[in-house]
Formats: structure tokens, sequence, C-alpha cells
């Protein structure tokens, strides 16, 4: 090989690692100073979330079930008003992750949803209210309609519907077992 | 093993990587007038894509491990680029007739992102699907699915796209615009197999 | 070099609008315009994602052409479109997480979306940061424009709302007055109807992206235009594949004696400096950007 060629080689390389230790060592900073916020956003976000399913807490306390799941107990003034879970169940489109805020009572105070990766106009409106809301005060085994339940499944999203069911009756079966 | 036909079955009909998730869409479009280079080209991809997995995927553990996961992405593009070109290299060496098949796809993957996007999914699926154990042998049937899924879309709308040639369709139309037409079409007719995975019990 | 030559700024900018408009009329971009379109909110992210990494990618390339050594030139760029893609990333994240939730994957894919290495490729690899700083605007503006319309489109009749969401993405900077979008579907209820979902289902993406070039061909047809070709696809590479006779000779060439993962580029850096204005209307540009 000619000497012409290996300080081509050379040059071209050279340039190349130099460009990378610039890119890496920008990354890094750009890392450093996004990362307390993306942190702190999603803390805030769990935290919202929590208090949107149990709105008559005023703080929560984690606490680990007998089966290993992380849940939180909501407190009002030092007194337990309820749980809170994150269950998830298999939807169309993936795991749908749902918050599921339990009362004292054995009920459901409200539902939030956390992952949801489903059909935009079918199985995305699970978001809404007046899903979610159909929820609420309702305790023991749920179904949607069409398997015979309560809950009226949104049009065309049976699996969405229910994916979401079974997340908040494995939140009230936790419930059954750490209450007990 | 039904978790693995899950994802057979996810990848290649009802998550199919290039009519529902819209990755590898240049080459759909671009590469498919013909059957034989549709199929040359899907093979190639296929290809790419398990290698990639299969390097990517000890790779991402390596950068979690130490807190690197920022450089994801642009670890993940280049391992892509020098695979394709070593490849490339490979194959023209040693493996002529291979080369003389694929080879002139190959450069054409390094920026197709289906590639980048099958790499990407992988590591998003070790937490959607942590409940299901997925690991490295999940990831390579995923990778393998999602390039089949690639391949039978190209090689259905080859069939789509020689008849359409012959078509008289009115002047704005003609082209790339009544291509993508027929691909709604295409597109439209996976959508009979919603369902299939939670009907067959798969998941 | 280029820089005694003397750039239309204007034109510059607005060529990427319509004349040049890197979806509709260079067909680069296909995955995240069909993918991220379901709603005006979601594609305007990602348009305006997509123009940052590309004007900063632009000047970067551009600020870095002559020390860039034209083997090494592929990698070079990817590795600097990377950076940029992965900043946006961790920005957004940190200050939009709902649309960071809302594109996906599509978000660090933005470094193989080919409008922002063609227009490396095509232009700021060989002229001056300004114009390649406006160049990048001017395609980002024509990408997120298009986006736009075919954002509007499909969420309007396929989920009866405008706008839906704008709360999620830009609450947190302006005062909104409580606005969180049109949503129309109560109405159409009333009337017994509702929205035909399919047009946010991926068909629709295709049909809606279809429909939208072919009134884009019309317009450039009245105004003695060309019709939008695949020519990022049928640029170089592809050529070889789709039967284009000497751009095939060219391909050849090229894998022969390429080294570097550049073997889908043409020669560019010993090619004279390229008429930037749009006499050759989109002839080059984005001709070797490759299969996304």
């Amino acid at each position: 090989m000619k000497g012409k060629d290996i300080a081509s080689i050379v040059k071209t390389a050279l340039s190349l690692f130099l460009i990378c230790a610039v890119a890496a060592a920008a990354l890094a900073y750009v890392n450093s100073v996004t990362a307390p916020t993306i942190a702190s956003n999603s803390a805030a976000a769990a935290d919202k979330a929590r208090g949107e399913v149990l709105p008559e807490a005023d703080s929560f306390e984690e606490k680990t079930a007998p089966d290993g799941t992380v849940y939180y107990v909501a407190l009002k003034d030092g007194e337990t008003v309820g749980c809170v879970f994150t269950t998830s169940a298999k939807g169309y489109g993936g795991d749908v992750e749902i918050m599921t805020g339990v009362n004292a009572d054995g009920a459901v105070a409200g539902i939030s949803i956390l992952t949801i990766n489903e059909t935009p106009g079918l199985g995305m409106n699970a978001k809404k209210d007046a899903f979610k809301d159909q929820f609420k005060g309702r305790s023991g085994e749920l179904a949607v309609n069409k398997d015979g339940g309560e809950i009226v499944a949104i049009t065309s999203a049976t699996v969405t519907s229910r994916a979401v069911t079974s997340a908040v009756n494995q939140a009230l079966a936790l419930y059954e077992s750490v209450a007990a | 093993m039904k978790f693995m036909i899950a994802l057979l079955v996810m990848g290649i009909l009802t998550q199919n990587f290039t009519l529902a998730k819209f990755l590898g869409i240049c080459p759909f479009l671009g590469v498919s007038k013909k059957l034989n280079t549709a199929v040359g080209m899907s093979l190639a991809v296929i290809f790419v894509m398990l290698l990639a997995t299969a390097v990517t995927y000890p790779l991402n553990m390596f950068l979690e491990a130490h807190d690197l996961v920022y450089l994801q992405t642009i670890v993940f593009i280049l391992v892509i680029a020098a695979l394709v070109q070593m490849v490339e290299i490979v194959l023209k060496k040693y493996v002529k007739s291979l080369y003389n098949a694929l080879g002139i796809y190959l450069p054409l993957i390094t920026t197709n992102c289906a590639v980048l996007g099958v790499v990407i999914l992988n590591i998003d699926n070790i937490s959607a699907y942590s409940a299901y154990g997925f690991g490295f042998g999940h990831a390579m049937v995923s990778s393998f699915a999602a390039g089949a899924g690639f391949m039978l879309a190209m090689v259905l709308f080859a069939g789509v796209r020689s008849r359409l040639e012959t078509a008289d369709v009115p002047k704005s139309l003609e082209g790339l615009p009544i291509t993508l037409i027929a691909a709604a079409i295409v597109s439209m007719s996976f959508l009979g197999f919603t369902g299939i995975v939670e009907g067959m019990g798969l998941l | 070099m280029a820089e005694k030559k003397k750039y239309n700024y204007g034109r510059e900018l607005t060529k990427g609008f319509l004349r040049e408009n890197p979806v509709l009329r260079l067909v680069l971009g296909t995955c995240p315009t069909l993918a991220t379109s379901t709603s005006v909110v979601n594609g305007v992210g990602m348009g305006i994602a997509a123009t940052i990494v590309l004007i900063c990618s632009n000047i970067a390339i551009s600020a870095l052409r002559k020390v860039i050594p034209s083997k090494a030139r592929i990698p070079a760029y990817i590795v600097v479109i990377a950076s940029f893609v992965t900043i946006v990333q961790m920005l957004v994240k940190a200050f939009v997480p709902a649309l960071d939730e809302s594109l996906g994957v599509f978000l660090p894919l933005i470094v193989v979306n080919c409008i922002i290495l063609g227009r490396a490729e095509a232009f700021a690899g060989k002229n001056p940061v300004l114009v390649s700083a406006v160049d990048g605007l001017g395609m980002g503006i024509g990408f997120t424009a298009a986006l736009f319309c075919m954002g509007a489109v499909r969420e309007i009749l396929g989920a009866g709302t405008f706008l839906a969401g704008i709360d999620t993405m830009i609450g947190g900077f302006v005062d909104l007055n409580g606005f969180t979008g049109f949503d129309f579907t109560e109405g159409l209820s009333r009337t017994g109807l509702a929205p035909m979902t399919v047009f946010i289902l991926p068909a629709g993406g295709f049909f809606t992206f279809g429909v939208i070039m072919a009134l884009a061909n019309r317009l450039a047809d009245r105004k003695g235009l060309p019709k939008a070709e695949l020519r990022g696809c049928e640029g170089c590479p592809h050529a070889a594949v789709c039967g284009r006779s000497e751009c095939a000779a060219e391909e050849t060439k090229e894998t022969a004696d390429a080294v570097k993962p550049s073997a889908d580029k043409k020669p560019a850096a010993d090619e004279p400096p390229k008429e930037t204005d749009a006499a050759a209307p989109a002839g080059n540009d984005g001709k070797e950007a490759d299969a996304q």
C-alpha cells in the first residue's frame, strides 16, 4: 500500500473519530441536562394520575403486596381511604396499562389509562370519560355487555374494552388480597 | 411456543410492518414493480433485519448496563450501516451467487426505516411483553416476522401493480397517486385479519 | 467554490413549499408522513421535530463540509443527524412528553428520514452555512405543511375532530383558555352519522396521500412543472432495480470501488457545486436519498 493511501485512511478515520467524539460529548451533556426533567415529569404524571383515580386522598404511601406487586395506599388525614393499583391486560395493539383507585369499601373510585396503543378512533376511545366513568362505584367481577356484564363496550373495540375491564378486575382482586 | 406463533402472526398479518406500521414504504412503492425484484429486496431485508437484531440486542444490554441508553439511536444506525457494508463485502468476496442475487439491494437497506424500526421496536418489546418473558429468541422471531410481513406485502403488491400498469386512470392520478390508492385497498384487506391472534387463543 | 455565487434566499426558502415540496413533489419521507398524520397535532409535531433536526444538521454539515473527507461522508452525516435526532428526542421527552408518546418509534426514526440525509447530500454538503439553513427551513416548512394537510383531512374525516389534543402539546407554553380542539362528533351523532374511522387507519393514510398527491400534481401541471415521481427511490440505487440504464451503470461502478457505507451514493464530492435554483426542478435534489 502506498503511503498516500495510508495517510488518507488515517485522515478519514481520524475525522470520523473526532465527529463521533464531539457528538457523544454533546449527547452526554444534553442528557445530563434533560434527564432530571424527564424523571420528574414521569413522577409528576404518576402522582397526578393517582390523585385522579382517588380524588379524596391527600397523600399516598408505597407498599408491596404479598405477591410482589407494588401498590399505593391512599391516605386522608392519616386514615386509609383506599388503594391504587397499576395493572395491565393485552389489548389490540399491545398492553393496556390501567391505574385503578379502589375505595375502602372495595368499589372502584376511578380509573386512569397510563399506556394505551390502540387504533385511533376506535380503541383509543377508551380514554374518553364516557367509557371510564362506567367503572365508578362498581365492585365484584366486571364484564363487558357482550360477555353479559354491565360495562358498555366501545363500539367496534371490544378487545380494548375487555382489556380495560380485565385490568380493573385484576385491581379489584388485588384489593381483596391486600385488604384481607 | 404459543407466544412465538403469536409474534409470527402479528408481524406478518395483523401488525404488518409495511401496511399497518408504515415502515419501509419507500422500497414498497419503489421496488414492487416486478415480482423478482420485490422478492430479492425482501430477502435482503429479512437477512439484514435478523443480523441487525442479533448484534443490537446484546449491544443494548451493554448500553443499559453502562447507563448509555441515550446513545441508542446513534449506535444502532451506525451498526446497521457498518453491518450492511460488511455483509456486502463478504458476500461479494465469498458467496458470489448470493451477492449477485441480493447485492444491489443491500446499499438501499442502510437507511431503510424498517430495519432501524425493527431493532428499536424489539427493544421496546422487552418491556411491553415482559409478562411473556420477551428475550433474545423472541426478538429474532419477531424480526423474522417483520421481514416476512414486508415480503408478503411486497409480493402481493407486485401483483396488484402489474395489473395497474395496463389500467386506464385519470391523468392526475397516473403514476404514484393511483399506486397509493391501490396500496390503501391492499392495506384495508389486511384489516380482515383483525383479532386473529386473540381468536386463535395465542395471547 | 460556491461561496462566490449569489444566492436568492427567498427562492431557496420557498422552493420547499410547493415547487420542490419534499413530500408531495420529491416523494421523500413517506413513512413518517403516513404514520404520524393521524391528527393535525401529531403531524405538525412530527414536522416541527424534523424541521429542527433538518436545520441543525444542514448547518453542521455545511460548516464541516470542507473537513469531512468525501469517502467518509455518509457515515459522518449519519452521526451528525443521529446526534441532533437524539438531542431533539431528549428535549421532546423533557418538555412535550405527550408528543413523545404519540410519535413513538417515529421520533428516533427521523434519523432515516430521507429528507434529511437527502438535503445533507444534495445541498448542505456543497453550499455555505446560511443558505443551507434557509434551505433546511424551507424544506422543513414544506414537510410540515404537507403533514398538516394530511393530518387535517384524516382527523376531520376519520375522528370528527380538528386540532384535538393541542392542549397536551403546547398547553405548557401557551395559555389556551381551556381550548382543547374542535370536536364535531356530538353534532354528527345527533344527525345519526359517525366519523369515517377508516381515514385514521393505515388504509386511509395511503388513500389520503394518493389523493393529495394527485391534487398537487394537478396544481404543478398548471404551473408547468413535471409530475411527482419516486425520485428518492428511483434515484441512483434504485435505478438498477427499476431499469433506468444510465443510472444503473453508475450504480455498478459505485459498488465496485466504494469501501465505505457510501456505496449507495454517487461521488458527489468531486462534482461541481450544483445549481441550486429550480431550473432543473428537483432533478438531482434528493435523488441520492435512499429508500426509507
